[in-house]
């Protein structure tokens, strides 16, 4: 069955507002599929292979579904010196998950991001947009168990 | 309105629109730059077009940067040259591809065998030979007795066994020879003195000739060949196919003139002042001896083979005979010593099998003729007892490594023992007998400068005589090199040489199947062609030829067995050509590479994204110029390239108008020439 | 003393408020009184959140920090207990100054009255009683430099935007604070959106411009609904309404690019192509946005514009050095007592900033970090540097935008240079050859070094080629992504050489020079550790695996007698 588009006619279709676009495709179905990447050549008057160009600049653009819970982990300054290496060897030991990669279950994805912006908690990673401060081992764990629990 | 400003401190005017690089060209100097199309906006990508404003310190692009009036530009300063130097050097550390292929590469005299063994492989042997002759003057000699240094380095090894290289100069060279001749040049007056007549000196003289400078070659012995006529024996190489090789010369108008030894009835002053130049090819024809009490009652090698050649292959049976050494030279006095009738020869060699110098396929035939080896043994002493020779020899235990990094034979206290024989040979090595007066080097070989053939002004020297013992091809090449040296002193012209750049995506062994590139469809799998041999009794008992050459349905056969790995873009290849004008080093910056995808999907065209610069003005022509818009930059940073939508490769909308092709810089984007 | 009433309560719910658990205490609060509790933005005493302010009839407050979720601390809070009361360190009082962040935590962030109650768009309607000349003259004379880590004069800037005719022209507020280790920009837009947006909107005035666009990073969502919050409020009070215009404002997001910092890039991508920077000329003024003349500005600038405005240039040039006029916000992060957010006047050394106001232990720090991955570090040894644009630069950092990392003894500088090219090299578009491949090697290299792989030579590859990709790259990124690498070669040779020459990492950082080794005689044998290791490195008799042993450091973390520490590799303990 073919998807529908047609959400994306709430953005005026000027080639400009491509990556706007794109972003709520994303928010919509959760990554840039390929009949995605389609529509919005389409729609927004774009070659295919520069859309595609576009997508893969991007950090924020994802071509593949991720988990349920997006679990992205802050390597800003702050937190790199605060532990985040080791945040990530505790997921990697937990659920067996590097950065850009979702678990066969489907339940957890794992993503590295620049900074959130909440360096004076650091460390801090945000599970769906939430941000959790202060980590260490122990609360890292009972978060995970909080959610994997929804 | 144009605008006033300094290149280099002189005084330059840019017109309207003009960027600087515009402006060096039309003055003169050409800026290298590989990311600039006129027909498309500008890139400024590459970064090996900089120049530096002496003001302000900064370097700027000139693909890009319009000039200021009154700006004082430093085009080609030393420190403008090794910022454009690293550019390159950087671009050739993540380049994945492979300019030259290894065969080439391996080949001391840097034959074009990819064109050659395609050339034959399709029947066109003419066309073949015209190529290897380039680079190999003497293939009748070469296509038999080559130690096939390409074919160590083939990709197809990676199967079990190289493609049989050699066999198609072999077969090119028999069926064309007759009726090949070179295009000469009328000769411009020059001539030259060549001292010697084997290979190293045959090649002197045969590119001077290609040049047009008439060469002289003086041989001391009553034929020409050397070590190919004197050491290599009548069943490796026919001394009628010789002759034959060696009349072609003739033909060319090479005059040899016999029996003229230098320094007895020839002096290096006369030659100079007869000639114009003189090139010393004299090969290395003094043995060394066994260093051991007695050594003189032992045969050199190299005199027992020359021996059985001027007698035309008659000589006495050896009775039991004992070769000391692990060499070619020591095969070669096995495996004739079989031929004359004895009933018993030895080889005694010091170390193991596995690191003996000869080639693995001499002793392997050796073992097929009957020949005995005895390793780790080395003689003590030879003495003459009733009549018989008798050899003591030692039992020797693997040591520490070497300079050489094989492990060093050590002595085994006590373990000496006799062996009874009627001939011995000593095969251990030759040396450089240098006349009087010419500079040697610590090893006794002639004495040259860095290009490794000059000597001294307008004298010059090749082959083994300055390298010590080594191949024909090696000489082959050294002897096109010191003929290339006097042309460009005699003549100041200068052939260009070989682009020292050669980016190499690795060596078979440290490649996994799936890393080497297979650019055309039709790759035979099969296993290496068989080679037709004469009977083992009669390879024991007459000194006919070993392997019979080739045959024309086989050569094609394993011609589709080449893999073709050198770049289809090799020669039109900008960063190639500007990293050798620049000086650069393929391994100056050491890191990951490229991954090596390449896509062949399309039917004309392949995209080898290895070789992709991103500099995206293939992206720019499509979208720009051919209003497609086809192709786009993809990813960032170190992974980013240039790909279509969905990787699907180029779609049916392409109309291979080829414009991306002839825009990309490198071969990152090519047609598929090869398939 | 006299009887005061509680009036209402402000909790802290910008980003770092919310990280904490503000909303969980917000609700609670909720919970236990029908007093009003505004929710405002961030006071910059981060390290305190979430902090709860109780506000009383006379004007008068107190603040609590780090306040829990539970009965027990709410009930502390409306009782006036003494637990969890926060005070503002006098260290930090006497230095701080607050100009640009006077509202920030104090005001409802989508509250225009409240704004405008303290002073809020005073400064626009100064403006609009001037001339376009006489604004950018003020601002002139203020001598406001871009706080975006350019430092290039803001009212020179403004002057050449002016000079082009018609209004179809774009100033642009680049809000895609990219640094790592950053967050003024992302406060300033969470607690006083309007701040920002008043100040675009006078230098709309001042240029001529009719279109104001935010480029705003997606991770900051919390700042995007407050802005789009207020440009509804502008557009319905008509702030924007300049008689001959009305100035059209509009958000943008980003999508995950640090190289959209750089003004030709960021334009590239809100036209909505690939994030990469152009040759410049044409700049942005001539050719910008949509080719339309376009001016670029940092949020932290436009927070200032309204103040200068208000007090005038010339009062606010009193504050700050010759290095730089006004004062500047600093993420003040990494090893120290207070992190958070604070705003000084330019000049103030970082003795003041990193231990009066920072609280970080003097005998604990080595460095610290400005200026992001563009930055370099700066030794404890030169702290009594003032902080402004020049003194920065000459010590081979920079200003940035104001991010300052506080970097201890205990943190290794090489792997910190390491950490910077790995973000950079990542974020390089691939454009520039020396950028893109450059950086890549650089990253190659520190990570041999820090894997004990290196060699001394590596030193001077690194510096021959940091120079180069300075010299060779097209935009800010490529220019100053060798910094860290540099400086840290400058200051702290002696670390490299260590890793180098003797497989030492001093810090006891780098994975592959260090060892866990467990004392003995500290150990009470709970096995917490046994039970704990993820890896099953430790034997029942407390033997550490090194070839299984992963460093995570889990066992120090669970380790009761603090028995289990990283020794130098190959040490016993």
């Amino acid at each position: 069955m073919e998807k529908d588009f047609g959400f994306l006619e709430t953005i005026p279709a000027d080639p400009g507002n491509l990556i706007k676009g794109l972003q709520l495709l994303q928010a919509t179905e959760g990554y840039i599929s390929n009949e995605g990447i389609r529509a919005a050549a389409k729609y927004f008057n774009r070659p295919e292979a520069d859309v595609e160009g576009v997508v893969s600049f991007y950090a924020q653009f994802k071509r593949v579904k991720p988990g349920k819970f997006q679990i992205s982990v802050c390597d800003g300054t702050a937190c790199h010196l605060k532990g985040a290496p080791l945040i990530h060897e505790w997921l990697r030991q937990e659920l067996d998950l590097r950065p850009g990669e979702t678990a066969p279950d489907g339940v957890f994805s794992l993503e590295t991001v620049a900074c959130l912006g909440c360096c004076s908690l650091a460390p801090v990673m945000s599970v769906n947009g939430r941000v959790h401060g202060k980590l260490d081992r122990k609360t890292m764990m009972k978060i995970l168990k909080e959610y994997a629990a929804k | 309105m144009s605008i006033e400003f300094f290149l280099d401190g002189k005084p330059v005017t840019a017109e309207a629109g003009q960027t600087i690089m515009d402006v060096a060209r039309a003055n003169g100097i050409n800026i290298p730059g590989l990311c600039g199309e006129k027909r498309i906006s500008k890139t400024t990508s590459c970064f090996v077009c900089v120049v530096k404003d002496k003001k302000t310190g900064k370097f700027l692009p000139s693909c890009s940067a319009m000039p200021a009036r009154g700006q004082e530009i430093e085009v080609t300063t030393p420190e403008v040259l090794d910022m454009r130097r690293t550019a390159l050097n950087l671009l050739l550390s993540e380049h994945n591809g492979d300019c030259e292929a290894p065969c080439t590469l391996a080949c001391p005299a840097h034959a074009a065998v990819e064109e050659y063994v395609r050339a034959a492989g399709n029947g066109n042997f003419e066309e073949a030979l015209k190529i290897i002759k380039e680079r190999i003057p003497m293939p009748i000699t070469v296509g038999r007795v080559c130690p096939r240094f390409c074919e160590k380095q083939c990709r197809r090894n990676i199967d079990g066994e190289p493609v049989a290289i050699n066999e198609f100069k072999r077969l090119a060279a028999d069926m064309c020879y007759d009726s090949f001749m070179e295009e000469l040049p009328e000769l411009t007056g020059k001539s030259v003195a060549v001292v010697g007549g084997g290979p190293a000196g045959i090649s002197a003289a045969y590119y001077l000739r290609r040049m047009g400078i008439k060469p002289v070659i003086f041989e001391k012995m009553p034929a020409a060949g050397g070590m190919t006529r004197y050491g290599i024996p009548e069943y490796r190489l026919p001394k009628a196919l010789l002759d034959k090789e060696i009349s072609h010369f003739v033909k060319m108008g090479i005059e040899f003139i016999y029996g003229r030894e230098l320094g007895k009835d020839l002096q290096l002053d006369e030659l100079q002042k007869d000639f114009d130049a003189v090139i010393i090819a004299i090969g290395c024809w003094q043995a060394s001896g066994m260093r051991c009490e007695g050594e003189e009652l032992a045969l050199a090698g190299i005199d027992f083979l020359r021996n059985v050649v001027e007698n035309g292959c008659v000589a006495p049976n050896p009775g039991k005979l004992l070769v000391i050494g692990g060499g070619n030279t020591a095969m070669d006095c096995l495996r004739t010593g079989i031929r004359l009738g004895s009933p018993d020869v030895t080889c005694i060699y010091r170390r193991t099998e596995a690191e003996m110098p000869a080639e693995k396929i001499e002793i392997h035939e050796a073992k097929e003729e009957g020949v005995k080896f005895q390793f780790l043994t080395a003689p003590v002493k030879l003495e003459k007892r009733d009549g018989k020779l008798i050899l003591t020899c030692q039992q020797m235990v693997p040591g520490e490594p070497d300079a050489s990094g094989r492990r060093k034979p050590v002595p085994q206290p006590g373990s000496e023992f006799e062996i009874a024989a009627d001939t011995v040979i000593a095969a251990i090595g030759q040396k450089t007998a240098a006349p009087a007066g010419l500079p040697v080097d610590r090893y006794g070989c002639l004495a040259v400068k860095e290009d490794k053939v000059t000597i001294s002004e307008r004298l010059y020297s090749a082959g083994d005589c300055v390298s010590g013992a080594a191949t024909v091809v090696e000489a082959l090449a050294s002897g096109r090199s010191a003929a290339l040296a006097a042309a460009k002193d005699l003549l100041g012209i200068s052939i260009a040489p070989d682009n020292p750049i050669n980016v190499s995506r690795g060596r078979w062994q440290e490649l996994s199947r799936d890393e080497i590139v297979v650019l055309r469809d039709d790759l035979s799998r099969e296993p290496r062609e068989k080679l037709d041999f004469i009977s083992v009794e009669e390879r024991k008992s007459t000194f006919k030829e070993v392997t019979a050459t080739i045959s024309q349905e086989k050569l094609a056969r394993e011609g589709k067995r080449c893999i073709e790995c050198s770049c289809s873009d090799k020669n039109e290849c900008k960063l190639r050509q500007f990293a050798g004008e620049a000086g650069c080093k393929t391994d100056a910056y050491s890191g990951i590479r490229q991954s090596a995808s390449y896509d062949v999907r399309h039917p004309q065209i392949i995209q080898d994204r290895g070789k992709c610069i991103k500099c995206g003005v293939c992206v720019k022509i499509c979208k720009e110029v051919v209003n497609k818009s086809l192709l786009s930059l993809q990813k960032r940073g170190f992974a980013s390239c240039i790909g279509t939508a969905f990787d699907q490769g180029f779609p049916d909308s392409c109309r291979e108008c080829g414009e991306c092709i002839k825009a990309c810089p490198t071969g990152a984007l090519d047609w598929r020439k090869k398939r | 003393m006299s009887t005061r009433n509680i009036t209402k309560f402000k909790i802290g719910l910008a980003s770092c408020g919310i990280a904490a658990g503000g909303e969980a205490v917000l609700a609670a609060l909720r919970e236990a009184t029908d007093l009003p509790i505004l929710e405002v933005g961030c006071i910059g005493h981060c390290y305190a959140e979430p902090i709860v302010e109780v506000c009383f009839d006379d004007g008068s407050s107190v603040m609590y920090g780090n306040v829990k979720a539970d009965e027990k601390s709410i009930r502390n809070i409306l009782a006036l207990g003494t637990d969890d009361r926060f005070e503002i360190p006098e260290a930090r009082k006497a230095r701080e100054s607050l100009k640009v962040l006077a509202l920030a935590g104090r005001i409802v962030p989508t509250d225009l009255s409240d704004y405008t109650a303290n002073g809020g768009y005073e400064g626009l309607k100064k403006a609009l009683t001037l001339t376009p000349e006489e604004v950018i003259n003020e601002v002139k004379i203020s001598g406001l430099r871009g706080r975006g880590g350019g430092g290039f004069p803001t009212g020179t800037k403004w002057g050449f935007l002016a000079a082009k005719p018609g209004f179809d022209k774009t100033v642009i507020c680049n809000a895609d604070e990219g640094d790592p280790g950053a967050f003024m920009d992302r406060s300033l837009m969470e607690s006083v959106p309007h701040q920002v947006l008043e100040g675009m909107l006078i230098a709309a005035y001042a240029t001529g411009a009719g279109r104001l666009i935010i480029y705003c990073r997606a991770e900051y969502p919390l700042a995007i609904k407050h802005l789009k919050i207020a440009i509804e409020q502008i557009n319905q009070a008509k702030l924007n309404d300049f008689g001959d215009r009305t100035v059209e404002i509009s958000i943008k997001e980003g999508a995950g690019a640090f190289v959209c910092g750089e003004e030709t890039a960021l334009i590239a991508s809100l036209e909505g192509q690939r994030g990469m920077p152009r040759f410049r000329p044409p700049f942005p003024t001539d050719r910008g946005y949509q080719d339309k003349p376009t001016m670029i500005n940092n949020v932290e600038t436009f927070g200032n514009i309204p103040v200068i405005l208000r007090e005038g240039g010339e009062v606010f040039a009193k504050t700050g050095s010759d290095g730089g006029r006004g004062t500047k916000l600093f993420a003040l992060a990494g090893d120290l007592k207070y992190p958070g957010l604070v705003e000084v006047p330019m000049g103030t050394t970082l003795n003041e900033i990193v231990f009066e106001i920072g609280g970080a232990d003097p005998g604990k720090v080595k460095a610290v970090q400005t200026g992001g991955p563009s930055g370099g570090c700066i030794p404890v040894e030169l702290f009594d540097t003032p902080v402004d644009y020049d003194s920065l630069r000459s010590l081979g950092a920079i200003m940035g935008s104001g991010g300052m990392i506080v970097i201890g003894n205990d943190r290794c500088m090489v792997e910190t240079a390491r950490y910077f090219l790995d973000f950079t090299h990542r974020e390089s578009c691939g454009k520039c050859t020396f950028c893109r491949v450059g950086t890549t090697r650089m990253y190659e290299i520190l990570e041999k070094i820090v894997a004990g792989k290196g060699c001394e030579n590596d030193l001077e590859l690194l510096e021959d080629l940091g120079k180069k990709i300075k010299a060779g790259s097209l935009c800010g990124l490529g220019q100053t992504a060798p910094n860290p690498v540099l400086a840290t070669l400058r200051y702290y040779r002696d670390e490299y050489l260590e890793h180098v020459n003797d497989h030492q990492c001093r810090a006891r950082q780098c994975n592959a020079l260090v060892d866990i080794a467990l004392d003995k005689t500290k150990c009470i044998k709970c096995k917490l550790c046994i039970k704990t290791c993820p890896v099953n490195a430790i034997s029942s008799d407390f033997v550490i695996d090194p070839a299984v042993c992963t460093r995570c450091n889990s066992c120090l973390d669970c380790c009761p007698k603090n028995a289990i520490s990283r020794v130098a590799k190959g040490d016993k303990q």
